[in-house]
């Protein structure tokens, strides 16, 4: 078993109030020609617009907190609909328009926006009933059908009366025996006019239950740290917001689940005025088709310059990575907290023309999203990507969490800052060409991390996977002793160094360093196994036993455990225990092929144990 | 002839000043410029009823999610100012049926006394054009204050972490110890009332 890598997942999320969604108008008012100049109607001029863009989310159940679906819905809301499109509130839609288009793109042009004020100022009339297009119709139930596999939230968690805003970690337990392929998620977060936002998750070493006071009870905490087990890093974005319909993921670019992954679905929480119980479900929705595509999140990231004074207002923060590879960018999810103000994404090509992928001028967390392309952005190699965020920790600025105003630096809580940009990106190069291409940026990426901010821990670490990925030992050895000297004594990272030294064959080493896991965290699978496995090459078979066998106490599942176990028992010459483990594991993998050649061997030589 | 004329036209006078006594009348009993109308339908001038306390008024309406959220903090300066104030929430929307006015105070866990507004005679009378909105009345009927109840919203779906200014307490206080200043006029920020005429 290799050392595992980490990625660190961002979440964020939301309050609102009206939630109008939107996209482009198609039809032009007769307006526009004064010649032609008519009265607006509501049904033949408004009730286009707000079928489409308002009614997804101001209908019954959905998240607008009354319906816009009727001539006396919208005359009843008439000069707040028309305030708020005119500030551009509602529909909630951050990203300015630019060279790249998004899907769902919510923005109304100003011609649209007009039209609520003159059907104000022309008396708000009905119009002919012939106009009036047919109302939409909202599936109530699940989008997608019935899903293959609904779970939901082990407990509720109330959410109070008043206060600012709450953030809320759900952990679901999907109870897989064998590893499916998902094709789309539909999450269902409860109350949506308390849920702001959603992030879901994939957890695939459990990591996150480690946070929970009891199983099942849910933690606070505003940004998700992940572990990863192994480098296959979950490169979709999971995202919520109102009004969402989920998206199937292209056929080829499923998403795979394991037994014993979890889902972890952080939600972004306002009080409405009374408290409410939130009990989110999801539902699974499985292919039989394995993923031939793999998209990799990258992040561009500069949380070290986050040092922002009392009172500034004008607080730059930026990042450039340049690409070792051609990639397509699929989609892009900008993360900062309550201070950030201007956030700029761009891309300059090595012809050296610069465009920019992003652009949001009033950023407002509340309103975050992912945001995909409506066509791939093709990045080739040498392109470097940008980003640009501005600050404002003024008492100018509303959102600002302190009154007065107080230094900020990064951090995880809603009163710190983040300046983060990930980019959905999928490697244009086959992966059997030089293995798994997205470990290249993966490498690279890390590396412009660790350059840029020598106590960047993630960086260290997840570059000394990548390195001990391409065998670099030495090298790997170094970057985990580095982030294990940001972070002392963390397990992780103990079991992670325990194992470089254990696949460059430095026994004493490993076992010193697996001991220090195991002993940081005697409930670490990885950290048993693995420093069982060190004293089993080291011929310290009865430790390796005891080890292993409490490995197994924490997964009884594992085949791998049971078969090292049963070659320890072998190699400490006890036969029949050493069968019945090998047993076991095949048992549990009737295809394990060192299980099976171990009993055989066993077998053939003492064939009465 | 002449003493006919000079009749008429103290006739015709008088008429007119009965009138005006009359509707004054009529406005205590039926539809006063400053009454609004009970869950049980009996029309209630808030700033009488308030018996001697300074009357609040807040204008709400059910489906306005900024009028909402403020319902704790209105319970609570409701409940802290019990001893000098009296609080009152108007629902200026004629829709609004006294079973749904019932359910809301419900939900929110409003102990506040309810009053319809379908006219918006009470609106109009404080010249009040937002939900949330306050009114402070002194215990002689005088409007103090009117405006928000504080700055928590800076636009509608733009909230503050927490409120830095707090212009409603702040008139009670005013209006009950005088110690403070009393706030100035402040415009609120929510959903429109003059949507609901």
């Amino acid at each position: 078993m290799t050392a595992s890598t980490k990625r660190i997942a961002v979440i964020v999320t939301a309050s609102f109030l009206f939630a109008l969604c939107a996209s482009q108008l198609t039809r032009t008012h007769a307006a526009s020609n004064p010649s032609e100049e008519i009265r607006v109607t509501f049904n033949r001029d408004l009730a286009p617009i707000i079928f489409r863009s308002c009614a997804p989310c101001h209908h019954p159940g959905e998240a607008g907190p009354f319906s816009l679906l009727t001539y006396g819905d919208a005359k009843s809301h008439a000069r707040q609909i028309a305030d708020v499109t005119q500030k551009r509130i509602m529909p909630p839609w951050l990203p300015e328009p630019g060279a790249f288009k998004f899907n769902d793109d919510l923005h109304l042009t100003p011609e649209e926006i007009a039209l609520f004020k003159k059907w104000i100022d022309d008396g708000m009339t009905e119009g002919s009933p012939s106009d009036l297009p047919p109302a939409p119709r909202f599936n109530s139930g699940w989008h997608l059908g019935e899903p293959d596999l609904i779970l939901h939230a082990d407990s509720p968690f109330e959410v109070p009366a008043s206060g600012s805003d709450v953030y809320w970690n759900f952990i679901f337990r999907p109870p897989l025996e064998k590893t499916r392929w998902i094709k789309a998620i539909e999450i269902r977060p409860g109350e949506r006019r308390l849920v702001h936002h959603a992030n879901l998750i994939v957890d695939r070493s459990q990591s996150a239950r480690r946070q929970e006071k009891s199983p099942g009870s849910g933690f606070a905490g505003m940004e998700l740290q992940i572990e990863s087990e192994t480098f296959d890093p979950d490169g979709h974005f999971l995202f919520w917001k109102p009004g969402t319909i989920p998206e199937p993921e292209p056929h080829d670019m499923a998403l795979r689940l394991d037994p014993g992954n979890d889902l972890v679905l952080n939600a972004h929480l306002q009080p409405s005025g009374k408290a409410e119980k939130i009990r989110p479900a999801i539902g699974i929705y499985f292919t039989n088709e394995p993923a031939t595509k793999f998209p990799l999140l990258l992040q561009l990231q500069n949380d070290r310059k986050l040092d922002i004074p009392a009172g500034e207002k004008n607080f730059v923060v930026t990042d450039e990575f340049e690409l070792p590879q051609s990639v397509s960018l699929l989609a892009i999810y900008p993360h900062a907290h309550y201070l950030c103000r201007d956030m700029l994404a761009q891309a300059k090509f090595p012809g050296g023309e610069t465009k920019t992928l992003l652009h949001i001028s009033r950023w407002d967390l509340n309103w975050q999203a992912v945001f995909t392309y409506k066509v791939p952005v093709e990045l080739p190699a040498g392109t470097k990507v940008s980003m640009r965020y501005t600050y404002d920790n003024s008492d100018a600025n509303p959102a600002n969490p302190n009154s007065p105003p107080q230094r900020v630096i990064a951090g995880n809580r809603a009163t710190d800052e983040m300046a983060h940009l990930w980019l959905q990106v999928l490697p244009n190069s086959n992966a059997t060409e030089s293995g798994d291409p997205r470990r290249v940026l993966q490498e690279a990426i890390s590396r412009h991390h660790v350059e840029n901010n020598p106590g960047d821990f993630e960086a260290h670490y997840n570059l000394a996977v990548m390195l001990q990925l391409r065998g670099e030992f030495p090298q790997s050895i170094e970057h985990f002793k580095l982030a294990l000297a940001l972070r002392p004594g963390d397990a992780t990272v103990e079991n992670a160094l325990g194992g470089a030294y254990f696949a460059s064959g430095e026994l004493p080493q490993a076992i010193t360093h697996l001991s220090a896991a195991v002993h940081a965290r005697p409930d670490y699978f990885d950290s048993q196994y693995n420093l069982g496995l060190a004293f089993a090459n080291a011929g310290q078979f009865s430790q390796a036993i005891e080890h292993l066998r409490a490995a197994i106490q924490l997964r009884p599942q594992d085949a791998d455990a049971e078969a090292n176990l049963g070659g320890a028992f072998a190699a400490h010459g006890e036969t029949k225990e050493a069968i019945a483990h090998l047993r076991r594991a095949l048992e549990l993998n009737p295809q394990h092929t060192l299980a099976r050649e171990n009993l055989e061997t066993l077998l053939r030589d003492s064939p009465n144990p | 002839m002449f003493s006919a004329n000079n009749c008429l036209a103290r006739i015709r006078f008088l008429p007119v000043l009965f009138g005006a006594v009359f509707l004054s009348l009529a406005c205590v009993s039926f539809a006063s410029a400053q009454s609004g109308l009970s869950i049980e339908g009996k029309s209630v001038d808030p700033i009488k009823a308030s018996q001697g306390k300074i009357a609040v008024l807040i204008f709400v309406r059910t489906d306005c999610p900024i009028s909402n959220r403020y319902a704790p903090t209105l319970q609570k300066l409701s409940a802290d100012f019990q001893a000098n104030a009296k609080f009152w929430l108007v629902y200026p929307d004629k829709r609004t049926t006294p079973q749904q006015i019932t359910e809301h105070l419900r939900q929110f866990h409003y102990s506040i006394s309810a009053l319809r507004d379908p006219a918006h005679s009470l609106a109009k009378f404080v010249s009040a054009t937002i939900t949330p909105e306050a009114a402070v009345f002194s215990a002689q009927g005088k409007l103090l204050y009117h405006g928000r109840i504080d700055n928590l919203y800076v636009d509608a779906g733009r909230a503050r972490s927490a409120a830095t200014t707090h212009e409603l307490k702040d008139a009670i206080e005013s209006a009950a110890f005088g110690k403070t200043r009393m706030p100035a006029f402040t415009p609120s920020v929510g959903c429109y009332i003059s949507d609901l005429e």
